[in-house]
C-alpha cells in the first residue's frame, strides 16, 4: 500500500504492508533509529513521537494510518541549524538520561505537551500525570522532571545542580510539617 | 511482537465501513483508537484478515448534547472527556474524573470511548460508566441501525452484543440532573496500571434524602457491574457525608458492603483474591458516595457549572 | 555547534544519533525469532518446522533435532559461580532437545527476511509437549516429586559460610528472633531488551551485542563455536541498560551466532518485551530462614541464615550467587557468631542471573528485617539497637565470621547522618501523635544499615586499561569495561585528562570492543570505576613517566630533570626547552602504555531510611520520604554517582512494593499483558529522596573509589518493609512478603481480626 508521510519536514513516499507499525517504518524505511521500541505494547513510551503535533505511541499506530500526516521524531527536535532544543539542553544539564534508550520518548512526550501548553511545566500535578506515561529504568525520573521544568525556563546556562539533596516536595511531603 | 499480515481499508463513510464489515467470510476488525487493538495485534491474539480503519470516516468524532443526552461519536477520544466542559452539569464532572484515570495522555490522545466499549475489558472505566449511566450504544450493521442498552451490551470479558458486521457509531449518555452529585474512586497498584477496582457513583438528593442512586463497578466481575442492590439500599437514606470514612452503620458503608457482597462477582487475580476485591469494592463505594455528597454540598454552595 | 553538553554521551543520545544494536544496518541481515515453550515442564514430543519453512520470507526454521551440531549454552567462565559439579548432567541445550524445563524455553528458531516474517514462521511451527508437573518453588522442588534432570536431584549447589553455631547459644540467649523471608524473583527489565547481531565475514565473526562483559562473551562463543578467540570480535555499541541481565552467553546468542556461521549471513536477534518477560534473566529468588540472638541489652550474639534459592531450570550464574548472600550475612555488625547455609535449588522457571545487587540485597534484607524484629522484641529504638552493634571504625580491616575482610568504614557516621537528614526524632513524634489519634493513617519509619561488596570476587579483581598518545596531541584511552549507561566516556576521560593536564575533549575512550581493547573483565558488581577507573589512573601515571623518560633521552638529561605539567614536558635544567605530548610522539614515535591493575574487593556501605503511610482500608503504601546515605569511597563524578543512587533506589522501591512474577498452577508466569502485569515504578511511585554521603576511601587503590550503583537495591527494600511493619506494628514477619502489594499489606494490617 502506498502512503505519503512527512517526517521532520521531509516528504516520504512509501510502499508498505498495512501491518507495519509506524515505529518500524520510521526506523527501517526512513532510517530514523532515534525512535526506540521498548515494549511494543504501548506501556513504556520509548517510541513516543509527534503525529500532527500530538505525542502518541508509534508502536500503537499502523504506518498506513498516518497517510498524509506529519510526524516529528527526536531527529527533528533540534533547530534547522543544529541548535539543540531547550529540552535537549535541559536533559543534559540535569543528567536526565543515563543509557538514553527511553530518552527520545520522554523528549517527544514533553515536546508535545510543552508546545501545546507550556503551563504544564509549572503545574506539578499535571506534569506528574504526563510523565507517568513513560518508563525509565535508569534515572529514577526526578532529573527528567527537573529537566522539563528547566526547559520551560529556558535557563540552560545554569550549571547542573550539584547538590545531593533532591526533593519532590511540591508533590509529596518531605517532612511532617508538610503533611 | 509483530502483527500478522492483514488487509487494510480506510473507508470515508459509515456506509462504506459497514459494507467492509459485511463480508462474513473474512474476519474483519474495526480500528478506532487502536490503543487496545494494537496490543492484541502485537501479541497475535487478534489475527484479523481485514482491518477497517474508521479514523477517516467523517463526522464520527462529534460530541454533542441533544435530547437530554451527550452523543459521543465513535471517534471521540478519551482526552475529549478530560475537561468537565464536555457535558453540562454532573455528567461532565463525572466523565472528567474518570477520564483522568484512563491510561495516560498519549493513549488518551487516540483511544476512544466507543472502542473501549467494543473491547469490553472488565477493568475499563468507560464500560462501567456506560452501565452506570444506562448508556445507549448505537450500532450500524448491514440490516440497519439499532440501539442496545448498556445493561444488555456486555456479555463477558471481551464479549458484547455487537455483531461482527456491526459498527458502534455512537454512545448516548443521558445527562444527570443538577441535584445529582457524582463521585469516582479507583484503586490501582501503580498510577500506570489497570484499575484493581474502580467505582463511580451518582446520587440524586431531594431534601437531604437520596431519591436515586447509581453505582457502577469496574473490574468487579467478568462484565461491568451495576450495583443495583447497593443502590436500592440507599434510596430514602439520609445523604450526609460522614466526617472521615463512613462508620459501619452509615448508609454509605452499608451500600459498600452490599455492593461488595451482592452486586459484585469478583474472580481471583494475582495480587487480589476475592476477599480483597470485596474489601476494595466496599471501601471505594463508600468513598465514591462520600465524594458524591461532597459534590452536592459544593453545588448547593452555588458552585454550579 | 553547541558545546554545552554535560556528558560526552549526551549529544548523540539526545539527538537520536545513539547507535544501539537494533539500529545497526547491515546489508542482507536476517532476523531470528524463537518458538518458545508455553509449558513449564514437559517431554518434548515433536517440533514440526516444515510449515514454517513454507511461509513467504522465511529463510529457514530449525529445531534441536535439525541442528545436531548446535552447541549447548556454555558454563559461565566467571569465578566459581557455576561449578562443573553443578553443571554436569544438567546441560542447557540452546534449543530444547527432549525436555522443556521452563515456560519460555526456546524449542525452535526461525530465520526470516525481517522480524515480521520470522514471527510469521514461528507462528506456524508445530510443537507437541506432554506436560510434566511443574515445580516453581523451592518447596515443591525439594519434596522429591519432580526431578528436572534424570539421575540427579534438584539441588545444584550446597555451601556455607561461617561455622555452625552451638545450640546452647540459642538456648541461653536472652532474646532470639526467628523469621522466614522471601526474596521474590525480579525481572531486571532494562528498557532495551537483549540484542545480538552476528556478522560473518571471511572466516571471522563480528558480534554486536548489548553486553556487560564483551571479552567473556567472545571467549565463551569462541569455545562453543570452535573458533579461535581472535577470529571473533565483540563490539558493544550504545546499550539500553543492563543491571546485571546482560552479562552472560545466552542460548539465543549461541543459536544466532551458530546459524550466522552456518548460513554465512548476518543474523540478528532483537529480543522483544514479550520474550524478555518470560525468557530473559531473572534475579533474586530466595527462601530464607533466620535466627538472631542477642543479650538483654541488645548486643548481638549470633545470626544464622539458611537459604533455599530457586535458581531456575539450569544451573547458571545464579546458582552460585546465594553464596555471595551467605558470605555477606554478617552485615554491618559485630555479631561474633554468624553461620549461613545455601542450597541452590533447580525449579521449572527461567534461570536466575545477577540482577543489580546480586546476592547483597538478599543478605541485607535478612539481617535488617531481623534487626527490626529484635528491636521490637526488646522494645528498643531500632536506631539505637543498630548503633550498639555496628562495627566501629577502629576495627577495620574487619574479618567477618563469614569470611569477608571489610576494608574500611565508619558505619555509625552513616547512620547518624541518615537520622539527621531524615529528622528522625520529628518523624517519631509524628508517629506517636498519630498513634494517639483515632482514625489517623498509620505511619512507619524503617531503617537499614547495609554493607555491600563491590568489584567482584578474587578471580575477577583485575582490569585492563591502556593509553595511547597520538601525534595530534590527543590521547586514546582503552578500558576493559563496557558501559550500559554509566557515563564511562565522561568519567573515564576526565580521570585520564586530570593527571595528564589535558582538556577532557583531548581524551577519547574506546571500550566495549574486543578488537580494540586487548583484554577486559567488564562492567558488573559496581566495578567499573573501582577497577577500570583505577587502572586508567595508574596508566596515566605510567604514561607521564614514560614521556618524561623519552624527553630526557631526547634532551640528554636525567629523567629527574624533566617536568610534566599541563600536558607539556619541560627541561628543569640547562637550556629551557619544552615539548607537548603530541610533539614528543612526532619526534620519538608511538607512545602507548598498557596497564593491568589488581585490587581487593571493596565494601561500600551506608544507611537508608524510609517513612511510609499506610491506608489500612486498601493496604496502599505511600512512601512519604526516603533518605539514602551512601559511602562509595572517593567519588569521581558526583553527578553520575547521584544518578546511580537515584536509579538504584527506584529499583529498590520496585522490589519492595511493585515487582514480582506470579505463577499459575500450571507453572507459567501470569504476565499475559506484559508490562501491564509486571509493574515497573513510574514517576508517580517515586517519593522524595534525599541523598547524602560520607567518604571513606578504598584503601586498596590510589584512586580510592569503591563501587557505586547498586546501593539503592540493597539498602532500600528492607528500609521500606521495616517502615511498613512499623506503621502496622506487624510482628509476624511472614505477613509482609515482598512485593508489598496492597492486598498483602491489607491482610497484614488485619491479621488476627479473624478474617
Amino acid at each position: 500500500m502506498n502512503i505519503a508521510l512527512t517526517v521532520n519536514g521531509r516528504a516520504h513516499r512509501l510502499d508498505l504492508e498495512p501491518r507495519r507499525v509506524l515505529a518500524d517504518v520510521l526506523r527501517e524505511d526512513c532510517g530514523l533509529t532515534g525512535t526506540h521500541l521498548g515494549c511494543e505494547h504501548g506501556v513504556c513510551g520509548a517510541c513516543t513521537v509527534l503525529v500532527d503535533g500530538e505525542a502518541v505511541r508509534s508502536c500503537l499506530l499502523l504506518a498506513v494510518q498516518c497517510d498524509g500526516r506529519s510526524v516529528r521524531t527526536v531527529e527533528g527536535l533540534a533547530g534547522p541549524d543544529g541548535e539543540p532544543h531547550p529540552l535537549q539542553r535541559a536533559f543534559s544539564a540535569e543528567h536526565a538520561l543515563q543509557c538514553g534508550f527511553c530518552t527520545p520518548g520522554f523528549l517527544m512526550l514533553a515536546a508535545g505537551a510543552l508546545e501545546s501548553d507550556p503551563t504544564i511545566a509549572a503545574d506539578p500535578e499535571r506534569l506528574r500525570e504526563l510523565l507517568t506515561s513513560n518508563l525509565c529504568r535508569c534515572t529514577g525520573y526526578e532529573p527528567i522532571r527537573r529537566a522539563i521544568q528547566r526547559a520551560l525556563l529556558q535557563d540552560t546556562r545554569k550549571p547542573p545542580e550539584r547538590s545531593q539533596t533532591g526533593s519532590t516536595a511540591a508533590i509529596r511531603p518531605a517532612s511532617p510539617d508538610q503533611l | 511482537m509483530k502483527p500478522a499480515a492483514f488487509d487494510y481499508l480506510a473507508p470515508a463513510t459509515v456506509r462504506e465501513a459497514v459494507d467492509a464489515l459485511a463480508d462474513t467470510s473474512r474476519h474483519a476488525q474495526v480500528l478506532a483508537g487502536g490503543q487496545s487493538l494494537m496490543l492484541e495485534l502485537h501479541y497475535r491474539r487478534s489475527r484479523p484478515d481485514l482491518v477497517v480503519d474508521i479514523n477517516r470516516v467523517r463526522g464520527l468524532d462529534r460530541l454533542d448534547v441533544r435530547d437530554g443526552a451527550l452523543h459521543v461519536g465513535a471517534l471521540a477520544r478519551h482526552r475529549d472527556f478530560e475537561s468537565p466542559e464536555v457535558a453540562p452539569g454532573p455528567l461532565g464532572r463525572l466523565l472528567s474524573l474518570a477520564a483522568h484515570h484512563i491510561a495516560h495522555p498519549p493513549i488518551r490522545a487516540l483511544g476512544t470511548m466507543a472502542g473501549s466499549l467494543a473491547w469490553a475489558h472488565p477493568a475499563a472505566e468507560w464500560c462501567a460508566m456506560a452501565v452506570t449511566l444506562d448508556a445507549g450504544i448505537e450500532l450500524r450493521g448491514p440490516t440497519g441501525a439499532r440501539v442496545v442498552g448498556a445493561r444488555d451490551f456486555f456479555h463477558g470479558p471481551h464479549l458484547t452484543a455487537r455483531r461482527r458486521q456491526e459498527l458502534i457509531t455512537a454512545v448516548r449518555l443521558p445527562l444527570l440532573g443538577d441535584t445529582t452529585g457524582i463521585g469516582f474512586a479507583e484503586h490501582r497498584r501503580t498510577q500506570a496500571s489497570f484499575a484493581v477496582i474502580a467505582v463511580m457513583a451518582a446520587l440524586t438528593v431531594f431534601d437531604g434524602v437520596v431519591t436515586e442512586a447509581r453505582i457502577g463497578l469496574a473490574n468487579a466481575a467478568g462484565t461491568p457491574v451495576r450495583a443495583y442492590a447497593a443502590e436500592r439500599s440507599l434510596v430514602g437514606a439520609e445523604a450526609a457525608r460522614p466526617l472521615s470514612g463512613p462508620p459501619e452503620h452509615h448508609p454509605f458503608a452499608r451500600a459498600g458492603g452490599i455492593a461488595a457482597e451482592c452486586d459484585a462477582d469478583p474472580r481471583a487475580r494475582p495480587y487480589a483474591d476475592v476477599a480483597y476485591q470485596r474489601q476494595v469494592i466496599a471501601v471505594l463505594v463508600g468513598r465514591a458516595l462520600n465524594q458524591a455528597c461532597e459534590d452536592l454540598r459544593r453545588l448547593s454552595g452555588g458552585d454550579r457549572r | 555547534m553547541w558545546h554545552g553538553w554535560t556528558r560526552r554521551e549526551d549529544e548523540r543520545l539526545l539527538t537520536g544519533r545513539g547507535r544501539y544494536v537494533a539500529d545497526i544496518v547491515v546489508p542482507k541481515c536476517l532476523d531470528a525469532a524463537f518458538v518458545r515453550s508455553a509449558v513449564a515442564h514437559g517431554r518434548l514430543r515433536e517440533v514440526d518446522c516444515a510449515p514454517a519453512r513454507r511461509v513467504p520470507g522465511v529463510i529457514g526454521a530449525w529445531s534441536a533435532a535439525d541442528l545436531p551440531d548446535l552447541p549447548a549454552v556454555p558454563r559461565a567462565a566467571l569465578t566459581d559461580l557455576s561449578t562443573p559439579q553443578a553443571v554436569a548432567g544438567r546441560e542447557w541445550p540452546s534449543l530444547a532437545t527432549d525436555r522443556v524445563r521452563y515456560a519460555g524455553e526456546a524449542v525452535a528458531v526461525v530465520i526470516g527476511a525481517d522480524r515480521y516474517r520470522a514471527e510469521d514462521g514461528a507462528a506456524e511451527v508445530g510443537v507437541r509437549i506432554d506436560p510434566l508437573p511443574p515445580a516453581v518453588s523451592t518447596v515443591e522442588a525439594l519434596d522429591g516429586s519432580v526431578t528436572l534432570f534424570d539421575g540427579r536431584d534438584n539441588v545444584a549447589l550446597e555451601g556455607s559460610a561461617g561455622a555452625p553455631i552451638d545450640e546452647a547459644v540459642w538456648r541461653e540467649a536472652a532474646v532470639v528472633v526467628e523469621a522466614r523471608y522471601r526474596q521474590q524473583l525480579l525481572l531486571p527489565s532494562p528498557m532495551e531488551c537483549r540484542a545480538f547481531l552476528a556478522v560473518p565475514e571471511g572466516g571471522r565473526l563480528t558480534i554486536w551485542c548489548s553486553h556487560q562483559a564483551p571479552h567473556r562473551l567472545r571467549d565463551e562463543l569462541a569455545r562453543v563455536l570452535g573458533l579461535a578467540a581472535e577470529r571473533i570480535r565483540v563490539v558493544v555499541p550504545d546499550s539500553g541498560g543492563a543491571f546485571g541481565s546482560k552479562s552472560a552467553t545466552f542460548p539465543e546468542y549461541v543459536t544466532a551466532a551458530f546459524l550466522a556461521v552456518k548460513l554465512g549471513r548476518p543474523i540478528r536477534w532483537i529480543e522483544d518485551r514479550a520474550e524478555s518477560l518470560v525468557a530473559a534473566t531473572r534475579g533474586r529468588g530466595q527462601d530464607q530462614r533466620v535466627r538472631l540472638a542477642a543479650d538483654a541489652d541488645g548486643r548481638l550474639l549470633a545470626f544464622e541464615l539458611n537459604i533455599d534459592a530457586d535458581v531456575g531450570a539450569y544451573p547458571q550464574l545464579g546458582a552460585g550467587l546465594p553464596m555471595l548472600t551467605a558470605s555477606m550475612a554478617t552485615g554491618a555488625y559485630t555479631t561474633p557468631l554468624v553461620h549461613a547455609t545455601v542450597r541452590s535449588v533447580l525449579t521449572t522457571t527461567t534461570p536466575t542471573y545477577p540482577y543489580r545487587g546480586a546476592g547483597r540485597p538478599e543478605a541485607t534484607y535478612a539481617v535488617e528485617r531481623s534487626m527490626d524484629l529484635l528491636a521490637h522484641r526488646l522494645r528498643m529504638d531500632p536506631a539505637e539497637l543498630r548503633r550498639r552493634n555496628l562495627i566501629p571504625p577502629e576495627r577495620f580491616p574487619y574479618e567477618t565470621p563469614t569470611g569477608r575482610r571489610y576494608d574500611s568504614g565508619n558505619y555509625s557516621a552513616a547512620l547518624d547522618l541518615a537520622l539527621k537528614t531524615l529528622d528522625y526524632g520529628r518523624w517519631r513524634a509524628e508517629q506517636a501523635q498519630r498513634r494517639a489519634e483515632p482514625g489517623a493513617a498509620p505511619l512507619g519509619i524503617g531503617l537499614s544499615c547495609y554493607v555491600e561488596r563491590s568489584g567482584g570476587e578474587a578471580a575477577g579483581l583485575h582490569e585492563f586499561a591502556g593509553l595511547e598518545a597520538c601525534p595530534d596531541g590527543t590521547v586514546i584511552a582503552r578500558c576493559g569495561t563496557a558501559s550500559s549507561g554509566q557515563s564511562h566516556e565522561t568519567t573515564f576521560c576526565s580521570l585520564v585528562a586530570g593527571p595528564l593536564g589535558l582538556e577532557e575533549s583531548r581524551v577519547r575512550l574506546i571500550e566495549g570492543d574486543t578488537g580494540e581493547v586487548a583484554e577486559g573483565v567488564g562492567s558488573f558488581a559496581s566495578r567499573s570505576a573501582q577497577l577500570g577507573g583505577a587502572a586508567l589512573r595508574q596508566a596515566a601515571t605510567v604514561l607521564i613517566g614514560r614521556a618524561r623518560e623519552r624527553a630526557a633521552r631526547l634532551w640528554g638529561l636525567p629523567p629527574g630533570e624533566v617536568t610534566w605539567s599541563g600536558g607539556t614536558l619541560r627541561s628543569g635544567a640547562g637550556e629551557p626547552v619544552e615539548l607537548t605530548l603530541g610533539d614528543l610522539v612526532k619526534a620519538t614515535g608511538p607512545l602507548r602504555v598498557d596497564e593491568r591493575i589488581r585490587a581487593h574487593t571493596a565494601f561500600p556501605f551506608g544507611a537508608h531510611a524510609a517513612v511510609v503511610q499506610v491506608d489500612p482500608d486498601l493496604g496502599t503504601v505511600r512512601v512519604l520520604r526516603l533518605v539514602a546515605v551512601d559511602d562509595y569511597g572517593v567519588v569521581v563524578n558526583p553527578m553520575v554517582v547521584a544518578g546511580q543512587t537515584r536509579g538504584s533506589v527506584a529499583q529498590g522501591i520496585g522490589q519492595a512494593l511493585y515487582e514480582g512474577v506470579p505463577y499459575g498452577e500450571d507453572g507459567v508466569p501470569l504476565l499475559r499483558d506484559g508490562l501491564l502485569d509486571y509493574l515497573l515504578p513510574t514517576i508517580s511511585e517515586m517519593p522524595p529522596l534525599d541523598m547524602a554521603e560520607t567518604i571513606t576511601p578504598n584503601p586498596s587503590t590510589r584512586l580510592g573509589a569503591k563501587g557505586a550503583g547498586e546501593a539503592g537495591c540493597i539498602g532500600m527494600p528492607p528500609a521500606i518493609v521495616n517502615a511498613v511493619a512499623d506503621a502496622l506494628e506487624v510482628t509476624d514477619p511472614g505477613l509482609l512478603r515482598m512485593p508489598l502489594t496492597p492486598d498483602v499489606v491489607w491482610q497484614a494490617a488485619h491479621a488476627g481480626e479473624g478474617r
